[in-house]
């Protein structure tokens, strides 16, 4: 496709013309977001400053029917942002400013281009925070975290970014401006922002975000498990669930990636742990104590050899370090890993962890898992060598491993999106029927089809299709993002 | 008035209907009472699947049994189903939400009758649209809900309720919010009362009790009292919506009400009624007449 000259003057015309990208090399940095395997270079970049801004560019779109893509930071780890050859990138990089702080209402007015963790920024010296944690956060935007629904490893308590959006200033791809929500709760008729958020950027463009601020806890408790085992690890995450403590975040490593982040960054872990846990309290100071006293006696009955405890903000870090260094380490081990993000019940953890081993050792390739445990969400790191030919293979493991989590009952995906990387993994957890009922909805935000095309819901031209290897991200390769 | 008892009965009634032309408001044509089963309860997952006729308090007693419940505690005894379209929530919204919040999954019952799952059964899931949540708060018009997932929560092992009586009813709910004591409840009884519930183990509640009373005095008080505020919540004839900060404006123009400060919303004695058509009512008619082409769930 190529756009016509008129519609590029207009575009041009109305950002200004530092803000309409259009050379080859330029464009080629906007060829991938977080999923390196696909690429694809689009006709043209925009910059938009405002909601008008958008809506113009949108407009142009629909009337000329040219695709758009609307894209953040480029973190994301679905190729939800991936271009569309021939389409438009919408780059919500400039719109990056902080409208309001309103720490009476505990809520945040933004625009999609801000930094998750300078929400956090703006009002922790107030004592509040920014609840969703995506590992991504000193790098990904509150709009890719809009589009995506992010969650982290403290949502196993605070829950997603749908439960922290409150309001939403969202352009629909012809064009028109609708304000949903605002810094009040639960507005009348059907939860338009639930549908918005989690959307992967295929219903429309949000130019504004209402955020809700939680009060900082009054105090966090960090204790750190070493265990012989994966089993007995999983058997003390199903007993914390099942006592009814409701840690901030509960994270598992095994022996593999133990190995690695010890290799990478020394954290000193247990020595010779076959699993180690994370398990996190925040709170009132007598509710984190009992659960902590609640929590060490479930790690030992479960057969943890070591347990430690930290509650300062350095002694946390240091137990955190290990787990938050994993996935970087993981370059040591291997040249090309892919990741899942299966969720699974958590009764179910011991079971699917135990046939993620058995299918690693079918397919004679390493699989290492870290992962959010505590809300059965896993990720595991299939390795490989594609110079060696093990791209095939690699791709055959992680897809049984999925296989795996629909067994019993889980989810393709968990935090990391549909995009391009799952669309055609679809119909292993819905019917065709459910698929027909999806498209029905996107029709009536996209009648046309020029929103995001391709993502999330499969099509026989996509599903044709075979993604690359996977090759490090920029901004892991130079240590500011990391894949979970 | 008609029942269906499975989800291909209902999806046979809406076909009907569709290829008929005719309209079908769920409630008032046809209900979903005869969908009373608990389908699934995992303990140990904290979660649960049941279907759209199955009553709260039904719920609540199978849950409570395994030391669980769903957090919500609507005024009356809401089928799931209603629970739902309604997005109705009672004084444990302050900390754990709507039903929109807990939802995790759905069958729907399109208006040609198709049957569509969406969401799931984990607590953690982002596949898919979202149509579990869309659903919610769309009074039956949008796709009749035949069962839904949700997240659960342990029963807490101690609760306390306190009660406090003050002409700053503001002042006082704007300190406790700006605290870090973490109530499960945080009601305005207005005028005159906010009341606040703590939960947890038994020590955090005396603990958090001490501080609460610290803050803005108060005694312990009866937990009918949140029977005494889900009953005016009923009774109410209007419900607003307010920016939290805005709270002291906000009661200085109103009569009797119920208020849920951190929410932002106020169920008002009075009729109070908000501007015309919502934002986005055009958007929700393309959606209604994409998922329901003849209108057969039209109002």
């Amino acid at each position: 496709m190529t756009l016509s000259r008129t519609f590029v003057d207009e575009l041009r015309a109305v950002l200004g013309r530092e803000h309409v990208v259009t050379e080859p090399e330029q464009l080629r940095v906007y060829e991938c977001d977080g999923l390196t395997g696909h690429r694809a270079v689009p006709e043209l970049v925009v910059l938009p400053d405002s909601t008008g801004d958008v809506q113009a560019v949108l407009r142009a779109c629909t009337r000329e029917g040219v695709p758009f893509v609307a894209r953040g930071a480029g973190t994301g780890l679905s190729g939800g942002a991936t271009p569309i050859a021939g389409g438009v990138v919408v780059s919500l990089a400039r719109m990056n400013r902080i409208l309001e702080v309103d720490l009476e209402s505990q809520r945040m007015v933004v625009e999609p281009g801000v930094a998750n963790l300078d929400v956090t920024r703006a009002v922790a010296a107030d004592g509040f925070f920014y609840a969703p944690d995506p590992s991504s956060q000193q790098v990904c935007t509150i709009g890719g975290n809009v589009a995506e629904n992010s969650g982290g490893a403290h949502c196993l308590k605070y829950g997603f970014t749908t439960h922290h959006v409150t309001g939403l200033t969202f352009v629909l791809p012809d064009g028109e401006v609708l304000e949903l929500g605002g810094k009040a709760l639960d507005p009348d008729g059907p939860d338009l922002l639930g549908i918005v958020v989690g959307s992967e950027g295929t219903l429309g463009i949000v130019t504004r975000i209402t955020l809700r601020v939680v009060r900082t806890p009054q105090t966090i408790r960090t204790l750190l498990a070493g265990f012989p085992t994966m089993d007995a690890a999983g058997a003390a995450v199903s007993g914390i669930v099942a006592a009814g403590v409701m840690p901030s975040a509960i994270e598992m490593m095994d022996r593999l990636t133990l190995e690695a982040a010890e290799r990478a960054v020394a954290p000193g872990y247990p020595a010779n742990a076959g699993a180690v846990l994370l398990v996190e309290l925040d709170g009132v100071v007598e509710q984190v104590e009992d659960d902590a006293a609640e929590v060490e006696r479930i790690c030992a009955e479960s057969g943890a050899f070591e347990i430690r405890a930290a509650t300062s903000d350095a002694d946390r870090a240091l137990l955190w370090k290990g787990r938050k260094s994993a996935f970087a380490a993981m370059g040591r081990v291997a040249t090309d890993y892919y990741v899942q993000d299966g969720v699974v019940p958590r009764t179910r953890l011991p079971e699917v962890l135990r046939r993620i081993e058995e299918l690693s050792q079918q397919h004679g390739l390493l699989v290492g898992n870290v992962f959010h445990a505590g809300d059965g969400n896993l990720h595991p790191l299939v390795l490989y060598d594609s110079g060696a030919g093990e791209t095939e293979r690699a791709r055959e493991l992680a897809e049984a491993i999925l296989d795996a989590c629909m067994d019993v009952g889980g989810s393709l995906t968990g935090e990391h999106g549909v995009g391009m990387d799952k669309a055609c993994s679809m119909p292993r957890m819905f019917s065709e029927r459910d698929l027909r009922a999806f498209e029905r909805l996107r029709r009536a935000f996209d009648p046309v089809g020029i929103c995001n095309p391709g993502k999330v819901i499969p099509t026989p031209r996509l599903c044709g299709e075979v993604p690359g290897p996977y090759r490090a991200h920029a901004l892991e390769r130079i240590g500011v993002a990391e894949r979970l | 008035m008609p029942s269906v008892s499975s989800v291909e009965e209902a999806s046979a009634a809406l076909a009907a209907a569709h290829a008929e032309g005719r309209r079908l408001r769920i409630g008032a044509d046809l209900t979903t009472d005869g969908l009373d089963h608990i389908l699934e309860h995992d303990p140990g997952d904290l979660t649960c699947t049941v279907e759209a006729g199955v009553r709260l308090s039904e719920l609540q007693a199978v849950l409570a049994a395994a030391g669980q419940r769903l957090s919500l505690d609507p005024p009356g005894d809401p089928t799931i189903g209603a629970l739902l379209a309604r997005n109705v929530s009672g004084p444990l919204r302050h900390r754990f939400g709507a039903p929109r919040d807990l939802v995790l999954g759905v069958t729907l019952v399109l208006g040609d009758g198709t049957i569509a799952n969406a969401g799931g059964k984990v607590v953690k899931n982002v596949a898919g649209y979202d149509l579990a949540r869309l659903v919610c708060g769309s009074e039956g018009r949008l796709a009749l809900i035949a069962r839904a997932s949700f997240r659960l929560h342990p029963l807490p092992k101690a609760t306390q309720t306190l009660v406090v009586e003050t002409d700053d009813v503001a002042g006082a709910a704007a300190s406790l919010l700006r605290s870090q004591v973490q109530p499960s409840a945080l009601d305005v009884l207005h005028p005159g009362r906010v009341v606040v519930l703590v939960e947890g183990s038994q020590r955090a509640v005396d603990a958090q009790m001490t501080t609460t009373r610290g803050l803005v005095g108060g005694d312990v008080g009866d937990a009918a009292v949140w029977a005494e505020s889900r009953a005016w919540q009923e009774e109410a004839l209007g419900r607003i919506h307010f920016s939290p900060g805005d709270l002291a404006d906000v009661l200085a123009g109103l009569g009797r009400a119920v208020v849920r400060p951190a929410a932002g919303v106020a169920y008002t004695v009075e009729r109070a009624d908000e501007a015309g058509r919502p934002p986005g009512q055009a958007l929700v008619d393309r959606i209604a007449a994409e998922l329901d082409p003849r209108g057969v769930l039209a109002a």
